[in-house]
């Protein structure tokens, strides 16, 4: 039998040649997102600050929520859920001095640390290696790490310590503002840890220890550092920490963060997954088909469907078995390379480095292996049946049939699709990745009905785009008479035109959503101070003299819990003064209120079921939870927050406590600069994926178009004997091309236009079937271009005028 | 009688292989019905794909209609193949993807010929396929298809049919209703048919056998018969 499907192999080259290049890429793609994902998930924090140290008592670093379901007869099923915070909790300021006094001891270091900002005097931001943020600590806490000076000496009031990494770019005096105040502060030295300028992803700066709490306005430690030799600590002491956990107790902002690149590279596996498995069924699937009259000839020789079943699937094992050989270390410099991008895009931190895990390479083999397994045996399922006779026709012709599961099956995706659409409200955060888990249910229902869609668009086609002359008829009635290999070639296609159009769109659609949204929100203003101010220095530009009003927003996160389960929320802190009105959210019931109250977005209200008048905990950046009465509802939250809270609040709360814009009305200030996204990495991460996606999905239309064309030798070598010349086959090629893509961009448009318009509408109301026309359009021509080139050359190469 | 395919002194040579043709020199005459017979290997086939200008001979010159072949480049060649030439093959050659009706057509459409309909409609009438006109090839048994195939080769209103071993894959009976209307195209419409065969049954319908053995012309036989071709062929192959 191997000797038999060796055979094979070798005899259909050209349909082996393009099953075997897509296999090896949709290894690589597997199992380099595999990569990415396996790496990120298990990143380990680069560096531990508090190394010197034996054990660590963190305050709080996330919130622990425990809930308790009545089930019937008496049980109760209690269930522990926590979320991260993005602040950190602070520790009793007397705890220090407690655990002094434990047996075996030797020193204890209350570690203060918050984030600030610096810059040099003539106003240049100064940051960390990798654009890493500075965290102010006291000068006792350099003896955790150890940090010992290089030069200079120890901060006195008013001085501070700089890691040799931010000395390098800072001068002798600097601007430092926390949420505290903006002071001037000299550089009294330089210090660094062992064997390097800095720590990774956190700059450095040591104040006095007199002056940390002025500076960073907490009241105890975040952290407490213990040294000694066989201490117990007291259990009520807190979080304690030991070996490499310590390192959590270090402040979130300060440690690389892996939340969003997990799900960045959890969709990216999601996108290449469907993508390269979709592809590789598809190729197989056309391989096998190419083959029936061998099969035929085989049923002849004496095989039973069995043996070609079997036949079928050693064919694709060994076959992917050897292109998984070439492609799974291909997916390593893929995954680098795309990693590579993340970084330089600033959607993973600097330190983000790939892995290469060898569970992940065998499980993207094996998934390989599988899908090309499954795709043969499923094409194989009616064609092994083949009538012997048939080897004795001109061609074969695959038994028909078929059509009642192929429209079941379709059923069930399509099911799967309309429920995504109508149960998720994709107006939230779940929105984009369910419009691609929607767009890939469509998708599937499309290869499932496969010539059954494809028939009755090709009939319309072909009489339209197949007018015209010799050739142009010849092409409609060919690809009439073989929707199957049309279906083969349009798919790939339609997976193309879909997939990369509905995430630019609904991404375009996104951005130009909120940035309309932004501008609604502060069209009552007519001036805007720029953000990154204490509260208190806000509060002096808002009440300048010829203000009348101004609102003051502070970004910060808050958790609230819906059914047990803690959500993080971007939210802001605001603090509105003066009599005329500048930031309108669009408030839809209630009204903004003041200490005491929040206000949430519709889509929080309606999602947790909460009313204007209900008390509800909010957990703020530091883990602090404060009941607040929901005093309004508002629309405007795009790009915003779902959440708005007191600022006085949220600066008491927030270590990083710092403004965003001021909006103004009144007193000669002027609308100037746009607002950047803070989306800009999120978008950039989001185009690099459609660079993947597109650059796969255009190889697998070409590959499929050239087996297609391989399969046609003998097709055109029977047209070169009934008189057409080599030109006219090329027309041939390139009208029947025409046709195909046409068919394959229409389905698309379907597709796509189905997604983006539920999207839409679930965005803001209004229905969008094109939603950015020139991205639309570009795709259009790209997608069209590329499938009508992948059809024609082929046949140039196939069929040369001789 | 006028000549209407002229070979002068061909020489065909496949890389690796023994000359498939030797300088040879053969003339049908319009009207006619010429068997081309030998053991395999003996270049019957290079002769058909010379002389229907599907291959190039390596020296010597072929007269398609008094026209030289040699001169001509595709897509020339082809155009004047479409014109002049009909082709009848073993391995029928039809498009599947065509119904008979548009299979029949397609030579005139490639042309860029208004189609005869009226006479395609006619031929297809001759060889009894009326009837099954929007049929796939793929339907039809083995006779029937070449029996499309002959309608296609006619419906051009070719000069010269060629056929290599039109039988070949087919039954007795539909070998005999494929070679009968063979010779109804010669003695009704004037076609000129070259038909390469190994069966002696077969050469029996020609007006004249051209006999080849190692790429040479070794025999011709005028008014043959089944027996008369056989005991030829017997001393040919004997050789």
């Amino acid at each position: 039998m191997i000797r038999l499907a060796l055979g094979t192999l070798r005899t259909h080259r050209a349909a082996c040649a393009g099953t075997f290049f897509a296999a090896v890429l949709a290894v690589a793609l597997l199992c380099g997102a595999g990569l990415l994902l396996a790496s990120v998930l298990t990143a380990a924090p680069p560096a531990d600050r508090f190394a010197a140290a034996d054990a660590v008592v963190s305050g709080a670093r996330e919130v622990t929520v425990t809930s308790s379901k009545h089930k019937k007869k008496d049980k109760t099923k209690t269930k522990t859920k926590t979320e991260r915070l993005t602040g950190a909790g602070t520790l009793p300021a007397g705890l220090a001095d407690r655990l002094r006094t434990v047996p075996g001891v030797t020193s204890v270091v209350a570690d203060t640390a918050a984030p600030v900002r610096i810059a040099t005097p003539d106003g240049r931001a100064v940051l960390g290696a990798d654009d890493a943020p500075v965290v102010a600590h006291g000068w006792a806490s350099a003896a955790v790490t150890p940090f010992t000076l290089r030069s200079g000496h120890a901060p006195g009031p008013g001085e501070v310590v700089l890691d040799a990494d931010l000395a390098a770019r800072a001068g002798d005096t600097l601007v430092l503002t926390s949420r505290t105040g903006v002071r001037t502060v000299r550089v009294a030295g330089v210090a660094a840890p062992a064997g390097r300028d800095a720590l990774p992803a956190q700059g450095a700066l040591f104040l006095a220890d007199a002056d940390v709490a002025a500076v960073t306005g907490l009241a105890g430690p975040t952290a407490v550092a213990v040294s000694g030799s066989g201490f117990t600590l007291p259990a009520d002491a807190g979080t304690v920490l030991t070996g490499d956990e310590k390192v959590r107790a270090d402040l979130p902002g300060a440690l690389p963060d892996y939340i969003a690149p997990i799900s960045i590279f959890g969709f990216v596996i999601g996108l290449t997954g469907f993508a390269a498995v979709f592809v590789l069924t598809g190729t197989v699937t056309l391989g096998v088909r190419q083959r029936l009259r061998e099969l035929a000839l085989l049923r002849t020789a004496g095989a039973t469907p069995g043996q070609l079943r079997r036949l079928l699937g050693l064919e694709s094992l060994l076959l992917a078995g050897l292109a998984a050989l070439a492609g799974a270390p291909l997916g390593i410099p893929f995954a680098a390379l795309v990693a590579a991008r993340f970084r330089a895009l600033g959607a993973v931190p600097a330190q983000f480095e790939v892995r290469v895990n060898v569970l992940v390479v065998l499980g993207a083999v094996l998934v390989g292996l599988l899908v090309a397994y499954t795709g043969a045996r499923l094409a194989g399922r009616r064609a092994v049946r083949i009538a012997p006779t048939q080897a004795l026709a001109e061609t074969a012709v695959a038994p028909s049939g078929g059509v009642l599961t192929r429209v079941l099956a379709a059923l069930v995706t399509t099911a799967g699709a309309v429920a995504v659409l109508t149960f998720v409200p994709l107006g939230g955060p779940l929105g984009m990745g369910m419009s691609f888990v929607a767009t890939a249910l469509l998708l599937c229902t499309v290869a499932a009905l496969g010539p059954l869609a494809v028939r009755p668009l090709t009939a319309v086609v072909s009489r339209v785009l197949g007018a015209g002359g010799a050739t142009g008829r010849l092409a409609a009635m060919i690809t009439r008479a073989e929707s199957r290999r049309v279906a083969a070639v349009a798919v790939p296609l339609v997976l193309m035109f879909a997939l990369n159009a509905v995430m630019l769109l609904n991404g375009a659609l996104l951005t130009d959503l909120a940035t309309a949204e932004q501008a609604a929100r502060t069209s009552p203003a007519t001036g805007r101070a720029p953000g990154g101010m204490p509260l208190a220095e806000a509060r002096r530009v808002a009440t300048a003299p010829g203000v009348t009003g101004a609102a003051i927003t502070l970004p910060t996160r808050a958790i609230v819990v819906r059914d047990g389960k803690p959500e993080d929320y971007a939210a802001q802190g605001l603090l509105t003064l003066g009599a005329e009105p500048v930031l309108d959210l669009a408030v839809t019931s209630g009204s903004l209120a003041g200490d005491g109250t929040f206000a949430a977005s519709a889509y929080l209200a309606d999602g947790y079921g909460w009313h204007v008048g209900d008390t509800v905990p909010v957990w703020l950046a530091d883990g602090t939870e404060v009941p607040l009465r929901l005093a309004a509802v508002y629309d405007r939250a795009r790009g915003f927050g779902d959440l708005v809270l007191p600022a006085e609040l949220v600066a008491a709360h927030d270590a990083v406590g710092l403004t965003g814009p001021v909006w103004l009305w009144g007193g000669g200030a002027s609308l100037s600069g746009a607002v950047v996204s803070s989306d800009a990495d999120q978008q950039g991460a989001w185009e690099l994926m459609v660079v993947v996606s597109l650059g796969f999905t255009a190889i697998a239309v070409v590959n499929t178009f050239a087996m297609a064309a391989a399969g046609r030798r003998r097709e055109f070598a029977d047209l070169r004997l009934a008189g057409a010349t080599a030109g006219q086959l090329h027309r041939l090629a390139a009208r029947e091309a025409l046709i195909t893509v046409a068919v394959g961009l229409l389905l698309g448009a379907l597709v796509t236009g189905v997604v983006t318009g539920v999207f839409s509408v679930a965005q803001d109301g209004t229905l969008r079937l094109f939603a950015d026309a020139r991205t639309y359009l570009t795709m259009l021509g790209t997608v069209g271009g590329l499938g009508l080139l992948a059809g024609v050359l082929p046949t140039r190469f196939a069929v040369r005028s001789r | 009688m006028t000549t209407i395919v002229e070979l002068v002194a061909v020489s065909k040579h496949y890389p690796g292989g023994p000359t498939a043709l030797d300088s040879v020199s053969v003339a049908f005459a319009a009207g006619t019905f010429t068997a081309v017979m030998g053991p395999s290997g003996s270049g019957k086939s290079t002769l058909l794909h010379c002389a229907a200008a599907l291959d190039r001979p390596d020296g010597g010159r072929v007269l398609l209609a008094g026209q030289d072949l040699a001169g001509l480049r595709e897509p020339r060649l082809t155009e004047v193949r479409r014109r002049r030439v009909g082709f009848v093959f073993q391995q029928y050659n039809l498009m599947d993807s065509l119904s008979v009706w548009h299979n029949v057509l397609l030579p005139q459409r490639l042309a860029g010929v208004r189609p005869d309909r009226g006479w395609a409609r006619e031929v297809l009438r001759r060889v009894g396929l009326a009837d099954r006109a929007d049929e796939r090839p793929a339907r039809l048994s083995g006779g029937q298809r070449q029996r499309v195939a002959l309608a296609r080769a006619l419906a051009g209103r070719p000069e010269v049919i060629f056929a290599d071993e039109p039988t070949g894959a087919l039954d007795l009976a539909s070998g005999r209703e494929v070679l009968a209307l063979l010779r109804e195209a010669v003695d009704d419409l004037g076609t000129t048919v070259v038909m390469v065969t190994h069966d002696p049954a077969a050469a029996g319908w020609a007006d004249r056998v051209v006999f080849l053995a190692d790429g040479r012309i070794v025999a011709e036989l005028a008014a043959p018969t089944a027996e008369l071709v056989a005991a030829h062929m017997t001393a040919v192959s004997a050789r």
